[in-house]
């Protein structure tokens, strides 16, 4: 009996070091981890903030009057249409109910 | 006693032997631990020393650290995540004339970098033996060719700076900090302690692409009726959130400058006007709420002029019929009428009417420039003049919310700037049928009224127009506040917007296209009203925006 508790005690002993020693593993895994996504974090704010800009409204109507003859056209909310799959095929139907406005 | 003797004999013996032996040996033992103590005490010594060293630099960076975190502010996005307000690290490079060793090497290798700066200028500064700045916020790539000279008389200095992408478009909005770091108006200002402490960036309920579009068309239209300023705000009706507030002029928050012009004021809430007949909305809501009139209860006979105290109250077009209804009332816009309803309502029902959608007093709000409605004493000649929005005032910004709290099913709502506001369970303040009735008297004033340029056919536009003198010490001038409120969709409201504008003048070339179907084109504006100024600037706006609201917000 006292060889089973001593065995217990000993796996136990074993086993809670071999997981403590794991999770150091992992801790510094995710330690490394998180170094690592700090500096790549604060380059996607600074692309994404370049982005924000080139691609903000006032730049692209910019863009659009020095590099294109065509003005931009306003969309008819009439013209939209809706695409709607229904099991297997693919419905297309008025965006805005025209009956309405009638 | 011989044998006595020869103990003695051996006592000094012993006392030869081992007394000075052992006295010897014991010295050599005591030097050596000395000389082992010696040496470690030097080494911790030297330790301490360096563990001091260590610990002083520690300091130093503390400093540094504690100095970012000084001039740390969170970034600020719009409701789709683009940057409004960015905190970006820039460095600044300076140059101590005293640490130059070759002035000319210098200038030579500084003209490689920066081949379009003065160095006439820089020699004379070099000259003057004062640090000085060779340029300000250096570009990376500039930053290391710099570096790379290895001279000792250049110093970088890494500096937090806020960047604006967005210019112009947000500045009553976001609002400026001062060299402190500290918000001196706006978000910055009334979120300043958050925006120091939190980490992730502050999300906004604002859209840049539709707070583009209505800018630019103020913009647009401010040459055509010579108005001095505009505002205009976009609020979805069912829980507060404002999706554009523009208020022109504005400033470019990138430039830092004082603003001290009374004109660049933040005309959507802290702009307090009279605005006119939109207030006619709220009298008959409030008759209606009340059960004391139905949109079709008739008056008869209504007067063509009352007369009250000094005041003589009279329908701004004579041609208003004598007999109207009460929708015919708010679809004419008269004035008569309109007092009639507030008279049956009397000082208490008109006024807790307006106490409960908001417009009598200050609002709270998250920017802190709000304007506070002119007090005023009730009395019966003013209860006449209130119900068709005369002798009141309040802000842009209240109208948006008394309007959606009209249209939305009468629920209570708070205008907000903030994205994932928690809101508490909406308390009901009109009826729900107040509510359907004034939708489609609104829809009406849109088709048949005073308000028929806005009506964009796809979108169910709602509104009332108001058009106001403009009020100055002890009477009114002839300037005009020009408003616009409108609902759409009336079916089912989801969105309010408000367009003011500030002492507008008639169009004589401006070219009005009719929308009810006649293709009908008319040149000149007719009458500086708001149905000719407002309502068309927000028919044009809603023609741009609706396609991306309905695509984007709306869900079919």
């Amino acid at each position: 009996m006292k060889k089973v508790i001593f065995a217990i005690i000993f796996i136990l002993i074993l086993t809670t070091s071999l997981v403590k020693n794991s999770t150091k593993e992992i801790e510094d895994k995710i330690f490394m981890v998180n170094e690592n996504i700090r500096p790549l974090k604060s380059e996607l704010g600074d692309v994404l903030l370049e982005y924000n800009y080139l691609s903000s409204p006032d730049k692209l109507t910019q863009y659009q009057s020095q590099y294109f003859e065509k003005e931009l056209v306003k969309i008819d909310i009439m013209k939209i249409k809706k695409l709607t799959k229904k099991n297997n095929y693919i419905k297309l139907s008025d965006f805005i109910d025209k009956t309405i406005d009638e | 006693m011989n044998d006595n003797k020869n103990n003695v004999t051996l006592e000094e013996y012993e006392n030869e032997f081992s007394y000075k032996k052992s006295k010897t040996n014991l010295n050599i033992e005591f030097n050596r631990i000395a000389f082992i103590f010696f040496i470690f005490l030097a080494i911790s010594i030297i330790y301490s020393i360096q563990l001091l060293h260590l610990g002083s630099l520690k300091i130093k960076n503390e400093t540094k650290a504690l100095i970012a975190k000084k001039s740390y502010r969170a970034d600020i996005m719009d409701r789709n995540g683009n940057y409004l307000v960015k905190t970006v690290s820039s460095i600044d490079i300076g140059i101590n004339p005293v640490d130059v060793i070759d002035k000319k090497k210098l200038l030579i290798n500084l003209k490689l970098i920066f081949p379009n700066k003065d160095y006439v200028k820089i020699s004379r500064k070099l000259e003057k033996k004062k640090y000085f700045y060779l340029e300000k916020k250096i570009s990376v790539d500039d930053y290391e060719k710099i570096m790379m000279l290895g001279d000792k008389s250049i110093k970088s200095e890494e500096k937090l700076t806020r960047i604006y992408p967005q210019k112009n478009l947000f500045s009553h909005i976001i609002g400026q900090i001062d060299d402190d770091n500290n918000g001196i108006s706006g978000i910055e200002k009334s979120f300043d302690k958050e925006l120091k402490e939190i980490k992730k960036p502050l999300k906004l309920t604002v859209d840049t692409d539709i707070q583009f579009l209505i800018r630019e068309e103020l913009i647009k239209f401010q040459p055509i009726f010579q108005n001095i300023g505009s505002t205009a705000i976009l609020m979805d009706v069912n829980n507060g959130e404002i999706l554009s507030m523009v208020s022109l002029p504005d400033f470019n928050l990138n430039k830092r400058k004082t603003i001290s012009d009374l004109n660049y004021i933040n005309r959507a809430t802290k702009g307090v006007y009279e605005l006119g007949s939109v207030f006619k909305t709220f009298t008959i809501a409030a008759g209606l709420d009340a059960g004391l009139i139905k949109p079709e209860t008739k008056f008869l006979n209504l007067e063509k002029k009352l007369i009250c105290g000094k005041n003589t109250i009279t329908e701004y077009d004579n041609k208003i019929l004598s007999d109207l209804t009460v929708e015919e009332i708010l679809i004419k816009s008269g004035n008569i009428g309109s007092v009639k309803i507030g008279q049956m309502l009397e000082i208490d029902g008109l006024k807790s009417f307006l106490e409960k959608i908001g417009v009598l007093y200050k609002i709270d709000f998250d920017i802190e420039e709000v304007g506070q409605p002119i007090p005023f004493r009730w009395g019966k000649c003013k209860l006449a003049t209130v119900s068709f929005g005369h002798g009141i005032t309040t802000t842009p910004l209240q109208l948006a919310k008394a309007y959606g709290i009209i249209t939305n099913g009468g629920l209570k709502i708070n205008p907000t700037l903030i994205k994932n506001k928690k809101e508490k369970n909406k308390k009901r303040l009109i009826k729900k049928d107040t509510s359907k009735a004034i939708n489609l008297i609104l829809r009406k004033i849109v088709e048949e009224g005073t308000a028929k340029l806005a009506n964009v056919n796809g979108y169910e536009v709602g509104g009332k127009t108001g058009t106001a003198n403009k009020s100055i010490k002890g009477g009114y001038s002839k300037k005009k506040i020009n408003t616009f409120s409108s609902i759409f969709p009336t079916s089912n409201p989801k969105f309010v917007l408000v367009v003011l504008m500030e002492e507008t003048q008639i169009s004589p070339d401006y070219i009005y296209e009719y929308r009810d179907g006649s293709e009908f084109k008319l040149k000149g504006s007719p009458r500086n009203t708001a149905a000719w100024t407002s309502v068309e600037v927000a028919s044009k706006i809603i023609e741009k925006i609706g396609p991306i609201l309905a695509t984007k917000y709306i869900e079919n």
